[in-house]
C-alpha cells in the first residue's frame, strides 16, 4: 500500500452490512475510505506512513479491537483509533480511552458525530504528522551546527551572557559574538525568543 | 320204685319247677300277669300228674271213682287259667269264646260233684290190670260211662276252638312266631290229650289217662316262648341301655360343640313361663347357675335399645310359627354390651297354641366389632368409599362418598351405581363391571382414562377409583375406593403454571445477563440501516446519482431491517410469558436458533462452538422457547467455564443424535472447563444452587423441570478428558416415531 496522497479512514468490522454502510457514509461526506474484515486484514496491509485515522469495531473474532489498538502502540504506530462498538460497557470504553483511543462510539452512531469524530482524528493525525515533520527539521537544522557552535546554543539557551560563555569556554566574546550569529543564520531563526522555543520542541535543553 | 312211679314224679316236678321260675319271673315283673297265671297251671298240671299217678296205682274200683272225681279239680284249673294265658299273652281268642270254655268247665266240676262217683262214670264195676314194660301193670277202669261227661268233653272242643281262634287271629296281626308257637302247640297237645281222655272214657281204648305228659309238653312250649321273649327283652333292655348311652354320648357331643361354638342351647315353656338354658347360655346371659329364669328375667338383660324389636320378633315367631332371629344386644353387669344373635323354632299343642320354644344364642360380639370397625374404617377413608353387590347395587356408603356425589346415604343405599356415572359412559359401565366381576382382583380402574362421576347436581367430578373385590357370606362386593381429583388436576394446572412462570423469570433472567450480547444483535442491524440511510441522504445533497449505488444501500437497509426485526422477533418468543407450546420442533433448528441468539456473547468470551447435528432427526413435540432455554442455559454455562482457560482451549462442542432407535433424540454441550464436582453433580440442578459470582443459580433447576415437563431426562457427567458434558434427551412420540422409522426405511433403500 502506498501512501495515499490525503488521509484515509480505516474501517475494520466483522459485520459486512455494518462495514459496508459505514464506509458508504464516510465516502459520501467526502472520505477516502479502506475497509477490512478482521484485524489481521488490516495488519497484513498496513502501512504506518498512512496518515488518517482507523475505524474500529471493538467485538470481533480472533482478534478484538482493544488488541489490534495494543499491537498498533506495539509497533510505534500513533493512527487515531475511535472505537465503534453495538454494545460498550464501562470498563472497556475506559480502557480504551486509556490507550489513547479518540473516541467510543456506539452504533447506531449519528452521521455527524462519527463524521465529527472522524475529522478530529484526522485533524489529530494531521497535528500529529506536522509536528513530527517541525521537529525533524529542527532536528536537520541542529545537525548543520559544528560541535563549538552546538556548546554555544545550549549557553544561550540556559540564558548565560556571550562573556559568561567566553569565559566559560576559555574563549574571547569576540568569537562567542561569531558562533552566536552562526547558530541564528543556521537555525533560521531572529530572535533569542524564537531559538529557545525551537530547542525546547525537540527537547533540548540548555547548560 | 318202678319207673312208672319215676317218670311220673319227673312229670310233677318239672311242672313244679317250672311254676317256680314262672313265679320268680312274675315276682320281678308283677304288671306281667301271664307269668303268674302260667305258674298257677303248671302248679295245676303237678296236681294232675299227681293224681294220674294215683289212678294208675288205684287197687279198687271204689278208690279209682274218688280219685278220678277229685282230679277233675286240676283239670279246671288247667283249663281256666290255660284260657286266661291265652287271652293274656296272645292278646286274641273271642271273648265270649272263652267265658264260655270256662262257664262250660266250671259248670262239669260241679255236676262231677253232684254225680256218683262221678262225671265220666256211672259206676265202675271193676278194674282191670293191664300190663305195661318192664313187668310193671297199671289200672283201667272197667265201668259204665256217664252221658253228662259230654258237658266236660264239650267244654274241650270250644277250648280247641278258642286255641284255634286266638292262633289264627294272632297270625293275621301278624305276630306269627308266637301264633305258630304257643297257639300250635296248644292246639297239638290238648288235641292228644284231649283224645286220649275221651277213647279212654268212652272204653275205647284200655289205657290209663295220660293227660299230664302232654300237658307239659304244653307248658313247655309256652314257656320256651315266654323264655324267647324274656331273651328278647333282655336284649331290648340291653340296646335300650347301649342307645341311652348313645344318646347321652349324643348330648354331651352337642353340647361340648355348642360349647366350642359359643352357643347356648336354650328352651322356653311358654305355658309355665320357664327358661332352661344350658350353663354356656347362662354365661352368654351374665345369669348366675341357678337363678330362675323366665320371659321377664330375659326382657331385662336385653339393651333397652334392641328391647322392643327382639320382643317383636318373638311375637311374631309365637304368632305365626315363622322362625326367630334377632340380633341384640346384651347388658352385662359390669363392661361393654355383648352382641349376641339368637335363633329359636316354637312347638305349637293340637289346639294351635305355641307349647315351647326351642332355640340356641351366639356370641357375635367379635363379629359386630369386625363389622362395627369394617364401617368406621371405611367411614374414615379419606377417599369416597362404595361397596357394590354383583348386581351393582350400592350397599354401602361413606361421609366422604356422600359429600364428592351430593347424595344422601339414603337415597344411594340399593341404587344401582350408574346412578353415579355420567350418562355418556353409562351404556358401557354395566359391561365393564361384569367383566370385572369375572376377573375380580384389586386394580385402579380405567387406567389410561380419564374418569368422571356424575353428582347428583348434574355436575361431573374428575374422579380416580380404585376397585377391591371382598368375598363375603352375601358373595362377591365390590369396595370401590373414589378419590375426587379435581383439586390434585387444579393443583397440576397450577403447578404448570408456575412452572411456566418460572421459566419465564428464569428467561427474563438470562435475559439481562445477556443484555449486552442482545443489544449487540440489534444494534448491528440498526446501525447498518442508520449509516446506510444517513450515506444515502449526503449523496443526494452532494447531487450523487449513482443509482445502482443507491439501490444497493436500499436494499441493505431493507435486509437489515429483516435482521432487526427477526432479532426483535426472537426477543419476544424468548420473553413471551404463557401456556407451555406443544409444537412440533426440529431440535437442530434450536441449535441454530439459539447460536444466533448468543453469537455475540460467545464471541466476547472467545469460545468456538464446533457443532456435529445428525440429519434425519425425527421431529419431537414440545415448546421450541423453552427447549431454546435450556440450551441457552447449557451453552452460557458451558462458556462460564472456560473462562479461565487459554483462549486457545475455550471450544464447546453441540451435538444433536438420534436414540433408542429413533425414539428419543439426545442433545449435548460438551465444554472443555473444570468439570462438576462429583458429590455435586445431582446438587447443580436444585434451585438456588450456584457455582458462579453472579446468578441465582436457578438455570439448571429451571432447565430439568422443562426437560422434565417434556418427558425427557436432564443430566450432567464428567468427560474422560476434562470438561463436562450436559445431556438432555427428548422422547419422540410414537406416531411421529413410526413416520420416522418409515422415512429412515426409504433412506435406507
Amino acid at each position: 500500500m502506498t501512501a495515499p496522497p490525503g488521509p484515509t479512514v480505516f474501517v475494520v468490522d466483522d459485520y459486512a452490512p455494518g462495514r459496508r454502510s459505514i464506509s458508504r457514509l464516510l465516502r459520501a461526506a467526502g472520505f477516502v475510505v479502506a475497509a477490512f474484515a478482521s484485524a489481521q486484514d488490516f495488519l497484513v496491509q498496513y502501512d504506518p506512513a498512512a496518515c488518517g485515522c482507523l475505524l474500529l469495531d471493538l467485538a470481533m473474532p480472533d482478534v478484538s479491537g482493544l488488541e489490534l489498538q495494543t499491537i498498533l502502540a506495539d509497533k510505534g504506530s500513533f493512527l487515531p483509533i475511535i472505537f465503534l462498538t453495538a454494545h460498550g460497557d464501562v470498563s472497556t470504553s475506559v480502557r480504551a480511552m486509556k490507550h489513547g483511543a479518540v473516541d467510543f462510539l456506539t452504533k447506531p452512531v449519528n452521521d455527524e458525530d462519527l463524521l465529527t469524530a472522524v475529522r478530529v482524528a484526522i485533524e489529530k493525525d494531521r497535528a500529529l504528522r506536522r509536528e513530527q515533520a517541525e521537529l525533524f527539521e529542527i532536528r536537520e537544522r541542529l545537525a548543520t551546527l559544528t560541535p563549538r557552535e552546538r556548546e554555544v546554543l545550549e549557553y544561550v539557551v540556559a540564558g548565560k551572557l556571550n562573556k559568561q560563555i567566553a569565559s566559560d569556554l576559555g574563549t574571547v566574546e569576540q568569537t562567542v559574538k561569531v558562533h552566536r550569529a552562526h547558530v541564528m543564520q543556521k537555525m533560521k531563526v531572529h530572535s533569542l525568543a524564537e531559538l529557545v522555543r525551537l530547542t525546547q520542541r525537540c527537547g533540548m535543553s540548555g547548560r | 320204685m318202678s319207673w312208672i312211679i319215676i317218670l311220673w314224679s319227673m312229670n310233677a316236678a318239672a311242672c313244679l319247677t317250672l311254676a317256680g321260675i314262672y313265679l320268680l319271673v312274675w315276682c320281678r315283673q308283677r304288671t306281667d300277669w301271664a307269668y303268674f297265671v302260667l305258674s298257677c297251671s303248671a302248679v295245676a298240671g303237678a296236681a294232675l300228674t299227681a293224681f294220674e299217678l294215683a289212678l294208675l296205682e288205684a287197687q279198687s274200683a271204689e278208690d279209682y271213682a274218688v280219685i278220678l272225681r277229685w282230679a277233675q279239680l286240676p283239670v279246671w284249673a288247667v283249663v281256666v287259667s290255660v284260657v286266661i294265658f291265652v287271652r293274656l299273652y296272645l292278646r286274641a281268642g273271642r271273648l265270649w269264646l272263652a267265658w264260655s270254655v270256662c262257664g262250660m268247665r266250671t259248670l262239669a266240676l260241679i255236676l262231677n260233684f253232684v254225680f256218683t262217683p262221678n262225671l265220666s262214670y256211672r259206676q265202675i264195676t271193676r278194674l282191670k290190670q293191664v300190663p305195661w314194660w318192664g313187668g310193671q301193670s297199671v289200672s283201667v277202669p272197667v265201668g259204665v260211662t256217664n252221658p253228662w261227661i259230654l258237658v266236660a268233653q264239650l267244654s274241650l272242643v270250644l277250648l280247641i276252638i278258642f286255641f284255634v281262634d286266638a292262633t289264627v287271629t294272632a297270625w293275621r296281626r301278624g305276630d306269627r312266631q308266637r301264633a305258630l308257637v304257643v297257639g300250635g302247640a296248644l292246639i297239638f297237645f290238648s288235641a292228644i290229650a284231649i283224645g286220649q281222655v275221651v277213647l279212654v272214657v268212652w272204653g275205647i281204648i284200655q289205657v290209663p289217662f295220660l293227660a299230664c305228659f302232654s300237658y307239659l309238653g304244653l307248658i313247655a312250649a309256652m314257656g320256651y316262648e315266654l323264655s324267647i321273649d324274656m331273651l328278647h327283652r333282655a336284649k331290648l333292655a340291653r340296646e335300650l341301655a347301649a342307645s341311652e348311652a348313645d344318646l347321652q354320648e349324643t348330648r354331651e357331643r352337642m353340647e361340648l360343640a355348642a360349647n366350642a361354638a359359643d352357643l347356648g342351647m336354650w328352651m322356653w315353656d311358654v305355658a309355665r313361663d320357664d327358661i332352661w338354658i344350658t350353663d354356656k347360655g347362662r354365661m352368654l346371659f351374665g345369669w348366675g347357675a341357678s337363678e330362675k329364669l323366665d320371659l321377664d328375667r330375659f326382657k331385662n338383660v336385653l339393651h333397652p335399645e334392641d328391647r322392643e324389636r327382639v320382643l317383636e320378633a318373638i311375637e311374631n315367631t309365637l304368632r305365626t310359627g315363622a322362625e326367630y332371629a334377632a340380633e341384640y344386644r346384651v347388658m352385662l353387669p359390669e363392661g361393654q354390651p355383648r352382641w349376641v344373635a339368637g335363633w329359636g323354632q316354637v312347638e305349637f299343642d293340637r289346639d294351635g297354641h305355641p307349647v315351647r320354644m326351642r332355640g340356641a344364642a351366639l356370641d357375635i360380639t367379635k363379629r359386630k366389632q369386625a363389622e362395627e370397625q369394617f364401617r368406621l374404617v371405611v367411614e374414615a377413608a379419606p377417599s369416597a368409599m362404595i361397596m357394590v353387590n354383583t348386581d351393582g347395587c350400592i350397599t354401602l356408603v361413606n361421609t366422604q362418598a356422600e359429600a364428592v356425589f351430593g347424595y344422601d346415604r339414603q337415597e344411594l343405599i340399593g341404587r344401582c351405581i350408574e346412578t353415579l356415572v355420567p350418562e355418556r359412559f353409562r351404556c358401557h359401565h354395566a359391561e365393564y363391571r361384569n367383566g370385572y366381576l369375572g376377573n375380580a382382583r384389586a386394580r385402579p380402574m380405567g387406567a389410561e382414562r380419564e374418569l368422571f362421576g356424575l353428582r347428583k347436581d348434574g355436575t361431573e367430578v374428575p374422579i380416580e377409583i380404585g376397585l377391591n373385590p371382598i368375598q363375603t357370606a352375601e358373595g362377591l362386593l365390590v369396595l370401590a375406593s373414589i378419590t375426587d381429583i379435581s383439586e390434585r388436576k387444579q393443583a397440576e394446572l397450577e403447578a404448570a403454571r408456575q412452572r411456566s412462570e418460572l421459566a419465564h423469570l428464569s428467561r427474563v433472567t438470562t435475559l439481562g445477563e445477556l443484555s449486552g450480547s442482545l443489544a449487540h444483535e440489534l444494534n448491528l442491524p440498526l446501525g447498518a440501516i442508520l449509516s446506510n440511510a444517513q450515506a444515502a441522504q449526503r449523496m443526494l445533497a452532494n447531487g450523487e446519482t449513482d443509482l445502482a449505488e443507491l439501490r444497493e444501500i436500499l436494499n441493505e437497509i431493507v435486509s437489515e431491517d429483516k435482521h432487526a426485526g427477526e432479532v426483535i422477533r426472537r426477543l419476544r418468543l424468548w420473553l413471551q410469558k404463557g401456556e407451555v407450546q406443544q409444537h412440533s420442533v426440529h431440535i437442530n433448528k434450536v441449535v441454530r436458533d439459539v447460536l444466533k441468539l448468543i453469537r455475540t456473547d460467545l464471541i466476547s468470551q472467545n469460545v468456538i462452538v464446533n457443532i456435529q447435528l445428525a440429519r434425519n432427526l425425527p421431529v419431537i413435540t414440545g415448546d421450541a422457547v423453552q427447549l431454546q432455554q435450556v440450551l441457552v442455559n447449557l451453552v452460557v454455562n458451558a462458556s462460564d467455564a472456560m473462562a479461565d482457560c487459554d483462549i486457545a482451549e475455550r471450544r464447546l462442542l453441540i451435538c444433536t443424535k438420534a436414540k433408542d432407535c429413533g425414539a428419543a433424540v439426545i442433545v449435548s454441550v460438551t465444554d472443555m472447563g473444570g468439570g462438576v464436582p462429583e458429590e455435586k453433580k445431582e446438587q447443580i440442578f436444585e434451585p438456588f444452587f450456584t457455582t458462579k459470582d453472579k446468578g441465582m443459580g436457578l438455570g439448571l433447576s429451571v432447565c430439568r423441570r422443562i426437560i422434565d415437563a417434556h418427558h425427557g431426562k436432564l443430566w450432567a457427567i464428567n468427560n474422560a478428558d476434562r470438561g463436562a458434558t450436559f445431556h438432555f434427551t427428548l422422547p419422540v412420540n410414537l406416531s411421529q416415531k413410526d413416520g420416522l422409522i418409515a422415512r429412515s426405511q426409504i433412506v435406507d433403500e
